[in-house]
């Protein structure tokens, strides 16, 4: 909201510097966004006087204004024509400083002269945006008729403005009064109410209106006023003015004055022209099935049965608290006024407001609930200034209708609340001072503290309430700094778990940068990790829908590769859509990190060609009926194609051993036993064939990992092979060995043999391996692949897999009989079970 | 005899010079003093001799063996000195090791819980996708009660509704969830992520983390409150910083408050990072409203407690000096390489 600051002086008696009073309201929660200073940029903007005005010999929509400053005549282009010969106008020089009008964010541009369309502008009218006085840009600002010409316009117009942060809880802010009864508490002054005093003048016009409110639920109170001999013209400078800087169009005496009053004491009203309202009856109520109403934007709108309406004998005539009707409207030829000023339940005035996309200065008033007895001061201010400004002569109440008035109830606190809440021993004085100042009214001579609060503060209501009001007017900043003593707490519900910091860290140190992602995606985006030709580009559903994943998951995948759809990669769960978004691509909740990952290694492959290894730790979100979303966490993590190896400029190229290396150390470090875990070949859409396998452990799926498939990685326009990485966090927590327990190692020297073995082609090394294994024990310290063969020296259906193995005993060096005897067993074992030959004896023998 | 001795040696000698490194010297030594070098086969071949020359022989083999090996060391020590002075230019890069990085916001949340653990704040979470009623009702923000406004909300298709379903605009509903389970005492801070349906721009994003604190028992005041983010401030961002805290509004905390500190790029004097005013706007807080802890079954006559919200990018990029919200959820390695 923004407020004058003379005005604001003047209710507040106050005499305090602009920066000062704006500071001090800050910190007791009146918080100013900002002082404008309606005249700080206007050196040369100076008041001018229309002198003639040409037609654009080129633009039907612009005119050409020639203006006097009294020293010159200047011709200049605009667009506006709410002007006529003989206005006064805020004339801005080239080089003035004004506030572009269209410019999203506000910024000061400097005014240059310009040709438009062909014709040279040599300076500008200004609108009340662009002189920094508020949002009207609809026409140029007109000054009152005494403004001087020439004279600079900060000596016609400049006066501080402070701009508040709106509130929810305070409808009293709303108001030029309200913020003045804070000020003067602040700063120990005496409020300069505006409201006259009430005057026996019911009935004095001989005038009836019947009144009737058919749900005191949803309008407290009803309040109106005649006016007779209304003059509807353009209201005074000064009052145009107010308006004008409190950012409101004036239009003319009548509907200035309201608003006016709407300003200073935050209550809406409205007014009817009395003649076209029929039967001589405003009623309040609910809209009937088939009502309709024409409302003063020229719009008509049929009416839901939950539109609170103004009606008169016949039938709506306006939205209450939201808008006028037309039909009733206060024009040049309105005689007598009726002046509302109602209570309307803030709900229903808000719910209402919404609906109709229709919020207004007043509408925002009402939501926050007015109190009842604001109607009947407001209507006497208004009828007070109508009567000051010439525009007529009224009633101060004509009728009323306040079918359950209440007063606001007092609120017990024991004194000691106070301290108990801020941790400040507050002394008593200052305490009744202080809510004095507030116009609470107080009773201590019980002990306990009975607070009272004044009519326009109900949202005071709990001790609570009662101990901010304390606190804030004597000052937050008198309360001390101390840390909070007290019991310690127990584990708390859905702590966060510490592995996943490890988690975080393990892939930092693997060489992965974390990325933090959206979680808003849209489908398209997630289909893209399915070649198209396998889904049916379905709009609607780009995902595929329920029967094309039946089909995928029969022909595209085998058991691990259902395995990962099911955990890992659910693009076949229908997601979670927002039932309102920023844009379509951000339309839904994700089932994959994956694609976003893939998009963000598009972005960053951009500019760079190697070490591309990010990943994301943020969870997925799974539909559930019923009940909210599961939200498992998933690590995803992407690799580019190229990893810095070896010297300065080398590189290797990443292949499904790179990555199977990573999956090892990670799955190891987050706990799980190396030689418990299963490995599989994957087969799904997403990867390339037979370049995707999946960890298992216990039949259970940890991670999955391989290429990204050819025609993905072309959807996401990568040109080069992508890898991906998925590990299902809350799987490798339930294999998580938790704390690990120390091996003890031999300290005596191992016996090494290295071994060669040829087996076929198809045979898993796992199953080598663990060969090995078995007839190792117990003296087998360590197994070690190092090399892989398929060539020349051995049949083409085989490969040859090399190892160091290591023997040792716990407590002696063992002899080169026992390690023979050892190695024996595995080389038996492995032609026995595996039908493996073993390769001639390898040149790497017996060295230690 | 002598002669093919002395043959042996010069010939040694004259390789021995040329031996330029550790390598080059074991060849050499295997070559010339091995078992299988021509002056060990001439030592073992004396047997073969007449037995008046085999004194002579043996000596001169045994003197000739001495000098190469002495010879062997000079060489071995001129070759260390040699290499001492070699050049290795030290100031070449090394072969590029590379570390991955934690994302800034990663590292700020791990900051904020650092600073809260000793005062025995215990890190929770909560489900980003939440019902209306944490999000709202329990926070005593009604339906259709103007405070909505202050939270733009995404709202989640549903097809029953059991409740309405929407990404939470705040951490806060994990203070309902948190205190419906478990009796008081409470403390606990609440990392995460939350959503406003809100155009995005430099310091508005849609996403966004936020770290809510919750303490409740019987006696903790709002001079607690301050005294926290005092200490949280200046574990922050220095021991100079100064914290105050100015009345404000939120619906679930009376008496509410806004939280600044003294600006850590001129300590208070005033720039560009506080806007010329010295004070910097942290964070939102309060004493937990009565209806918040009533709506949870906490006694708000016993129980009493203060709670705290603060964006997690808001104190990453006054602490890393980043200017556009946005750039955190960019993910450019340029960006992301320079943290942690
Ligand atoms: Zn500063």
């Amino acid at each position: 909201m923004r407020v004058p600051f003379q005005w604001l002086c003047e209710l507040a008696g106050l005499s305090a510097p602009v920066d000062e009073v704006a500071r001090r309201l800050t910190n007791a929660g009146f918080e100013v966004a900002a002082v404008h200073h309606a005249g700080e940029h206007w050196e040369r903007v100076v008041v001018g006087q229309v002198v003639r005005i040409d037609p654009h010999p080129n633009a039907d929509r612009l005119n050409l204004p020639t203006v006097t400053t009294g020293e010159a005549e200047l011709q200049v282009v605009c667009g506006a024509w709410n002007f006529e010969m003989g206005d006064k106008i805020a004339f801005a020089h080239s080089g003035a400083r004004l506030w572009n009008a269209y410019a999203t964010e506000p910024r000061l541009e400097e005014l240059k002269p310009t040709k438009i369309r062909g014709v040279l502008s040599r300076g500008m009218l200004c609108s009340p945006r662009e002189l920094g006085l508020g949002d009207d840009h609809q026409g140029i600002l007109i000054l009152d008729p005494s403004a001087p010409v020439g004279r600079p316009l900060i000596e016609v117009l400049g006066d501080p403005v402070l701009e508040f942060e709106l509130k929810a809880n305070r409808p009293d802010a709303l108001s030029v009064l309200g913020v003045a009864r804070e000020a003067a508490a602040l700063f120990g002054t005496e409020v300069h109410s505006p409201i006259p005093d009430p005057r026996p003048s019911a009935g004095a016009l001989g005038m009836t209106v019947d009144l009737r409110i058919h749900d005191p639920a949803l309008c407290a109170r009803y309040s109106a006023a005649f006016v007779t001999g209304v003059s509807v013209t353009e209201s005074p400078s000064w009052l145009r003015t107010r308006l004008e800087q409190a950012g409101m169009r004036p239009i003319n005496t009548i509907v200035d004055a309201t608003n006016y009053v709407m300003l200073e004491l935050g209550q809406p009203l409205h007014a009817f022209d009395w003649d076209t309202i029929r039967g001589g009856a405003i009623g309040v109520r609910p809209a009937r099935p088939g009502e309709r109403l024409t409302t003063l934007d020229g719009q008509d709108r049929a009416l839901t049965a939950d539109t609170l309406c103004i009606v008169d004998a016949e039938g709506p005539v306006a939205l209450a608290g939201v808008m006028g009707g037309q039909t009733t409207e206060v024009t040049s030829a309105t005689t007598t006024v009726l002046l509302e000023s109602a209570t309307f339940d803030p709900v229903s005035i808000r719910r209402a407001a919404q609906r109709l996309t229709l919020r207004s200065e007043a509408s925002r008033r009402f939501e926050k609930g007015l109190p009842p007895e604001l109607t009947e001061l407001a209507l006497r201010r208004c009828v007070q200034l109508i009567e000051s400004i010439g525009a007529g002569r009224g009633e101060f109440l004509s009728a009323d209708a306040w079918p359950a008035p209440s007063a606001p109830q007092p609120v017990t606190l024991a004194f000691d609340r106070i301290e108990r809440l801020t941790g400040l021993a507050y002394d008593r004085a200052e305490v009744r001072r202080a809510l004095a100042a507030l116009a609470f009214t107080l009773d201590d001579s019980g002990g306990e503290l009975r607070v009272t609060p004044p009519f326009w503060r109900r949202d005071v209501t709990t001790p609570a309430d009662v101990v901010e009001e304390v606190a804030r007017l004597l000052g937050y900043d008198r309360i001390p700094n101390t840390l909070p003593m007290g019991r310690v707490t127990g584990v708390m519900p859905g702590e966060v778990d510490p592995r996943d910091d490890d988690l975080r860290d393990v892939m930092a140190g693997l060489g992965f940068c974390e990325c933090v992602t959206y979680a808003l995606t849209n489908e398209t985006r997630m289909a893209r990790l399915i070649p198209p030709d396998l889904l049916d580009a379905d709009p609607e559903a780009p995902l595929g829908g329920a029967a094309a994943w039946d089909e995928l998951r029969r022909s595209a995948m085998n058991e691990a590769g259902r395995a990962l759809a099911e955990r890992l990669l659910p693009l076949h769960r229908a997601p979670l859509r927002l039932r309102n978004h920023l844009s379509s691509d951000e339309s839904t909740l994700r089932l994959t990190g994956l694609s976003t990952m893939l998009e963000t290694l598009r972005a960053n492959r951009r500019h760079a060609d190697r070490d591309l290894m990010l990943f994301d730790y943020q969870p997925i979100f799974l539909r559930r009926e019923d009940d909210l979303p599961d939200e498992p966490i998933l690590l995803t993590a992407v690799l580019g194609a190229r990893l810095s190896s070896g010297r300065w400029d080398e590189t290797r190229t990443v292949d499904l051993h790179v990555v199977r290396g990573i999956v090892d150390e990670l799955l190891t470090r987050a706990g799980v036993d190396p030689l418990a875990m299963g490995c599989q070949n994957v087969r799904h859409p997403t990867f390339a064939p037979g370049q995707a396998a999946g960890v298992t452990r216990a039949d259970r799926l940890l991670a999955a990992y391989g290429q990204i498939a050819p025609q993905v990685a072309a959807a996401f326009d990568l040109d080069e092979p992508a890898w991906a990485l998925l590990v299902d966090v809350e799987a490798v927590r339930a294999f998580d060995t938790d704390t690990a327990q120390f091996q003890p190692w031999s300290d005596y020297p191992a016996a090494r043999r290295d071994l060669a073995v040829v087996v076929d082609a198809d045979t898993p090394q796992a199953d080598v391996l663990d060969t090995i294994h078995r007839a190792g024990r117990p003296l087998l310290a360590s197994v070690r692949l190092f090399d892989e063969y398929r060539g020349e020296q051995i049949p083409p259906n085989k490969r040859s897999l090399a190892y160091t193995l290591s023997y040792a005993a716990p407590n002696r060096t063992l002899t080169d009989k026992e390690a023979d005897r050892s190695h024996n067993k595995v080389t038996r074992a492995l032609q026995h079970r595996l039908g493996a030959e073993l390769r001639g004896p390898s040149g790497h023998g017996d060295t230690q | 005899m002598n002669t093919r001795i002395d043959e042996l040696l010069a010939a040694a000698q004259a390789e021995l010079a040329q031996a330029n490194s550790d390598g080059e010297l074991e060849a050499w030594r295997v070559a010339h003093l091995g078992r299988r070098s021509s002056l060990t086969l001439a030592l073992r071949s004396i047997g073969q001799l007449p037995p008046e020359q085999r004194r002579a022989m043996g000596q001169a083999a045994n003197a000739a063996r001495r000098t190469l090996e002495a010879d062997l060391d000079a060489r071995r020590q001129t070759l260390r000195r040699r290499t001492a002075h070699a050049h290795v230019d030290v100031t070449m890069p090394g072969y590029p090791v590379r570390l991955g990085r934690l994302h800034p916001l990663t590292l700020t949340l791990r900051d904020i819980r650092r600073v809260f653990a000793p005062l025995g704040f215990r890190a929770v979470s909560g489900p980003e996708v939440e019902w209306d009623r944490y999000n709202f009702e329990l926070l005593n923000i009604p339906a259709h009660h103007p405070a909505r406004d202050m939270w733009d909300t995404f709202h989640v298709q549903q097809d029953a509704r059991p409740g309405d379903l929407l990404l939470r605009t705040h951490t806060s509903p994990v203070q309902a969830r948190v205190m419906e389970q478990v009796p008081p005492p409470v403390r606990v801070i609440v990392p995460g992520k939350v959503y406003r349906y809100e155009n995005r721009d430099a310091s508005h994003e849609a996403e966004f983390m936020q770290v809510e604190g919750l303490a409740v028992d019987e006696r903790i005041t709002m001079a607690d409150l301050r005294g926290t983010l005092t200490y949280f401030v200046r574990a922050m961002f220095g021991p100079d910083r100064d914290l105050r805290i100015r009345a404000s509004y939120f619906p679930f905390t009376e008496p509410s408050a806004e939280a600044e500190m003294s600006c850590h790029a001129c300590n208070g004097s005033g720039c560009p990072v506080c806007g010329g005013s010295g004070w910097i706007e942290i964070l939102g807080a309060g004493m937990v409203h009565p209806k918040v802890l009533a709506d949870v079954g906490y006694d708000p006559d016993t129980y009493q407690g203060f709670a705290f919200g603060m964006g997690v990018e808001r104190i990453a990029m006054l602490k890393y000096g980043v200017t556009d919200i946005r750039s955190f959820y960019r993910n450019d390695l340029r960006f992301l390489r320079q943290f942690g």
